[in-house]
């Protein structure tokens, strides 16, 4: 790739003046924080996106693999994996050839999938497989792979990293985007930093690099520090017992635990693992069994109730989940307070104009519509509002997903300061780092169940690993 | 022929247009395109057939054009929905009033405002049987393409999710534009029947509805080729017994409307809960 | 703007060649159109044109709001044609039979054509909010069962002694809308049109339902989670939906043909679409398109009378311009993002 770049309409910079190149037997890793355009780059390196300026040259037969995969869940998987390339016998699809094929490829790296297992019954570290192995149904000279470890347990991520170096030394050249720092250090040959759309850094023997440098390029100046834990009068707030909810794989089977006023708890575990069905049930989204007790009072009802108890939830998808994106600042600040005094035009603006101040959401107006902010201050308005009603409990589902680092900073600080005021987070995290550096105590969830409890003075990354991936 | 052979053979008679725009309509459907401008596609097939025969008196030119403009219709929504973003029920709307329009403007401009057109050339008995015959042949036919193909495959896929298509290498906007062209052109055949074979003329309004009793066809079939021409020839059969029924004092406007309060209790989900296509209607 | 122009410049041509495929003169026929909408240019106001046109703004308007009104809740419907014909149907009915003073009966055509067309519309309102039934199906099928509802009662059960045809006895006279200018159709549902479509404006903008109606229909998911029950939302807005264009339904009864014939809207329902859609969902330009709408169906019947093209033609328009409206504001809303 030379010059490449890419620019949206609005001038909006994603990728601006890269070269790179990707050589057959190199693992090469695209670093960077959220927002630096990684998936961008990537994505027109599998010539999915084109560039704006620039060209690239080369083989065209690059696959590429999605960090949410792009999967038609409700068929099979020999159906997911022919799509495109499909065998056939004259005009007639060969399906015993698609199995086949599943089979052959699953066998020679590593990869078993039963070939007709129905995609949205698979847990989702397999689903990912099913990805990978339609890729490679098609011979690719070039993978790619975006955030590949993002939902895979650190046994499945090596399993999945013995399989691209033997797929490299095949003379594949094989690229993958991630930010953690760890595996870059430890599986690949070269790495480039991204940061604000442009390469600053390349390290072209990464086994003489440190995982600091790398760090250090990818933010490019000093990470700003958090507040601090300050000490808090632990009282019971949320007691939760036998909580079940969600009846796929990925549901809650039984969790018992409670939650203090003035402490983070942090839930660790793998993508699909019953924390999206904990964070549902607590706010009201599903139905659930067991029962909750806020403050000594049962809690039940939908979402309505539970705001109004002082449950307030951080999304996990702000975009769907927590925004609507044509509105303005002010009408998304009462979301969900509409029917309280908040709602009258001048409290309405008020509210507004508090969070823009107090979570420093760089707008020109308070009437900007919300789509035309940045992931982070988009999210910044999210937690503002959650944390603007003086909550109770608050759940933060991956608060800094996807932003910048210093909103992200800023957002984790105000959670900081709203755990030392009194209030009860529960927070849910995927990157480890996240939740040593936030919570007071750690809950493992493996399965739907919790596994494991750490204090915030015996946190051991190693164990909490390894309960993570299913060790006893 | 006795009683119940009379009844079978009302039956099939009546059921031919429903299968054909059934058929499109699944075909739409699992391509990932609510297709509501199916009542529009008719109404232009038929008069095309028409004005086709009409103008060169042969009715298999006749075919032709009607397969042809319903496959115009259905293209244009097609085309609207993929290319220019139009939502695909907007889209629907339009092209119904749009075709409907066209075609009793043409009737008006071909042979004066009569709302009707002369008679014409007929495929007769025979093609009416043919046509028949091709209707349940065809049933099967796209259940083979869908579920033995390649590009059945692809077709299903563009209903489910164009994301991973697209990612799969194949651009599901071409899919969808093809799929409504071939569902556009068997539902000409659906006009094409009611204008050349059933009877042998136009007349505006002669699709009566048809084009929306074929999505209720569509959600009893469960979204399937064969389970929509089951349900297109239970509703035939209901017109079959309209006429013994009526004479029992059952009210003719009850038996009518019969496959719509049927396709109400199919949304109720008394036909159970089977799913539509995943990203049905949803664009892309 | 440049979009809108181009499109509304398109259709102009498309109007011009299937006019002249019609053997007409375009200019000949567009006059005629303009005359039947506006009067005669050298009458001073042809007060009875204008009149005319106004009655067809009405008709379209009560419709219009009513589906912008489910549009903006996030649902689709497809259905004010039927919900114009029950509303229109439990009008005729009632006016017809109740004995009681004039007013009295007026203000009970309106009611229950609003109760008429909201049970109509709740129907489907309740296969959505209950069992997820795709409201689009639903009206569908229910504008077709309401035309045969009608037609089965008024030429049965519900039969008025002495009446041709199928349609209700004639309203009493002290019972018809007053006009707003005699000799004309034009009455009072013009303003109560009017009224309605201040009220949804502020209802939108200001009251906490219409934020949670606009939030479901914008942001469901959001909405859901922070509270709003979407079950409720879908019931309460086809409800109101079809509620208006019941009263629209009541209006042509009441006002304009005087009794219920099952003949009563060429097709309003549908054209309310595009009336909404030019509208942009907004109660007063809505109002704005209503109007042109209305020029373009008074004017059409000159048309074919006086330039002998078919009304046809203006009918193909308006489905036209639900197409190209649709695709211009796709085309505004990519360019708006980009800004």
């Amino acid at each position: 790739m030379h010059g490449v770049g890419k620019t949206y309409p609005g001038d909006v910079v994603a990728v601006r003046d890269v070269d790179l190149e990707l050589r057959a037997g190199e693992i090469v890793a695209i670093c960077g924080e959220n927002g630096a355009g990684k998936t961008t780059l990537a994505t027109m390196a599998a010539r999915i996106l084109t560039p704006t300026t620039g060209t690239i040259e080369g083989t065209t037969r690059v696959g590429f693999v999605h960090q949410h995969f792009e999967l038609i869940d409700r068929m099979r998987v020999w159906e997911n994996v022919a799509l495109g390339n499909e065998p056939r016998r004259g005009l007639r699809l060969d399906r015993a050839a698609a199995r086949e094929r599943v089979r052959a490829l699953g066998n020679a790296n590593g990869m078993d999938v039963d070939p007709d297992a129905v995609v949205e019954t698979l847990p989702v570290g397999i689903a990912q497989r099913v990805e990978i192995l339609r890729e490679l149904a098609r011979e690719p000279e070039v993978l790619l792979l975006d955030e590949p470890t993002a939902v895979l347990a650190p046994s499945e991520i090596d399993a999945l990293f013995a399989t691209l170096r033997a797929l490299a030394a095949r003379g594949i050249a094989i690229a993958i985007v991630t930010h953690k720092l760890q595996e870059v250090i430890a599986h690949a040959h070269r790495a480039v930093v991204m940061r604000a759309g442009a390469i600053v850094a390349h390290f072209d023997d990464v086994a003489t690099t440190s995982a600091q440098e790398i760090a250090r390029a990818m933010v490019g100046g000093e990470i700003p520090a958090l507040a601090a834990h300050a000490p808090t009068a632990l009282v019971p707030r949320l007691i939760v017992r036998d909580l079940c909810a969600g009846d796929d794989a990925s549901g809650l089977r039984s969790a018992t635990f409670a939650v203090r006023a003035g402490e983070i708890v942090g839930f660790a575990g793998v993508e699909g693992n019953g924390q999206t069905a904990l964070a549902d049930a607590l706010g009201g989204v599903i139905p659930h069994r067991g029962t909750i007790e806020l403050d000594g009072a049962e809690l039940g009802g939908g979402p309505r109730a539970r705001i109004a108890a002082g449950v307030r939830t951080i999304a996990q998808d702000r975009r769907r989940e927590a925004l609507v994106l044509p509105w303005s600042i002010v009408d998304n600040a009462v979301l969900g307070d509409e029917r309280g005094p908040v709602f009258a035009r001048s409290a309405r603006r008020a509210r507004a104009k508090e969070i823009v101040e107090r979570f420093d959401v760089r707008t020109k107006s308070l009437d900007t519509a919300v789509d035309a902010l940045s992931g982070g201050n988009q999210q910044k308005v999210v937690v503002g509002r959650t944390l603007a009603n003086d909550p109770k409990v608050v759940i933060a589902y991956q608060p800094t997903r996807g932003i910048d680092v210093g909103a992200a900073a800023l957002v984790a600080s105000r959670l900081i300061e709203a755990r030392n005021g009194g209030v009860a987070v529960l927070l849910v995290s995927f990157e480890l780092d996240e939740l040593f550096a936030l919570s007071d105590r750690i809950l493992v969830l493996f399965r739907g169940e919790i596994v494991g409890e750490f204090a915030r003075d015996a946190f051991d990354r190693a164990r909490i690993g390894a309960l993570m991936a299913g060790a006893a | 022929m006795s009683d119940v052979e009379n009844f079978v053979v009302l039956t099939l008679v009546k059921s031919a247009p429903l299968i054909f725009a059934a058929l499109a309509g699944v075909i739409c459907e699992r391509a990932g395109i609510l297709n509501i401008a199916l009542e529009g596609a008719l109404a232009a097939a038929a008069f095309g057939a028409v004005a086709a025969t009409y103008a060169t008196g042969s009715p298999l030119l006749g075919i032709v054009a009607g397969m042809l403009c319903g496959a115009l219709v259905c293209g244009a929504l097609g085309v609207a929905a993929t290319r220019f973003g139009v939502d695909q029920i907007v889209a629907g709307t339009g092209l119904n009033v749009v075709a409907v329009a066209a075609a009793a403007f043409g009737v008006a401009v071909v042979w004066g405002a009569a709302g009707v057109s002369p008679e014409v050339p007929s495929l007769g008995n025979v093609g009416q049987t043919v046509l028949i015959v091709v209707a349940l042949a065809l049933a099967l036919g796209v259940h083979l393409v869908l579920e033995r193909t390649p590009f059945g495959l692809r077709l299903r896929a563009c209903g489910e999710n164009p994301r991973a298509v697209r990612s799969a290498g194949i651009d599901p906007r071409r899919m969808r534009v093809i799929a409504t062209l071939i569902a556009g052109a068997i539902a000409g055949l659906g006009g094409v029947y009611l204008s050349l074979a059933e009877l042998s003329l136009y007349s505006d309004g002669m699709t009566a509805g048809r084009g929306f009793i074929a999505l209720a066809a569509v959600i009893f079939g469960r979204w399937t080729p064969l389970g929509a021409c089951a349900a297109a020839i239970a509703f035939g059969a209901l017109s079959a017994l309209q006429f013994s029924l009526q004479r029992a004092g059952v009210p003719s406007e009850l038996m009518q409307a019969l496959p719509y309060l049927a396709a109400l209790l199919a949304l109720a989900g008394i036909a159970g809960r089977a799913r539509a296509p995943a990203a049905d209607g949803v664009p892309f | 703007m440049k979009g809108a122009a181009i499109a509304f410049a398109a259709l102009v041509a498309i109007a011009a060649g299937a006019m002249a495929l019609a053997g007409a003169n375009p200019i000949d026929g567009f006059a005629a159109l303009f005359r039947g909408g506006f009067g005669e240019p050298h009458v001073p106001y042809d007060d009875h044109r204008i009149a005319e046109t106004l009655v067809q703004t009405t008709a379209l308007l009560f419709p219009a709001l009513a589906v912008a009104f489910a549009f903006r809740a996030g649902l689709f419907n497809i259905g004010a044609e039927g919900q114009l014909i029950v509303g229109g149907l439990a009008a005729g009915i009632v006016g017809a039979r109740l004995a009681a003073p004039g007013f009295v009966i007026i203000l009970a055509t309106l009611a229950v054509g609003a109760l008429g067309g909201g049970a109509w519309a709740a129907i489907a309102g309740v296969l959505r909010a209950r069992f997820g039934g795709n409201e689009v199906i639903a009206t569908l099928m229910l504008n077709i069962i309401a035309g045969l509802l009608a037609n089965y009662l008024i030429v049965g059960p519900l039969h008025s002694p002495g009446v041709e045809g199928a349609e209700t006895a004639v309203l009493p006279a002290d019972a018809w809308l007053p006009t707003l200018l005699p000799g004309t159709r034009l009455t009072i549902a013009l303003p109560i049109a009017l009224a309605l479509a201040v009220a949804m404006r502020w209802f939108f903008a200001r009251s906490v339902l219409g934020y949670e109606l606009r939030a479901a229909g914008d942001a469901p998911e959001a909405a859901r989670r922070a509270g709003i029950d979407l079950g409720r939302v879908a019931l309460v807005a086809m409800t109101v939906s079809g509620a208006i264009a019941g009263i629209g339904g009541a209006t042509i009864v009441d006002g304009v043909l005087h009794r219920f014939n099952v003949a009563l809207s060429p097709g309003y329902g549908f054209i309310a679409i595009a009336v909404a859609l030019v509208g942009r969902l907004d109660p007063l330009r809505i109002v704005v398109a209503a109007f042109v709408f209305g020029i373009l169906q008074s004017g059409s019947l000159t048309m074919e009378a006086a330039a002998n093209v078919p009304k046809d033609v203006v009918t193909l328009v308006e489905g036209l311009a639900i197409l190209a409206l649709a695709a211009q504001q796709y085309v505004a809303r990519r360019g708006a993002a980009a800004a």
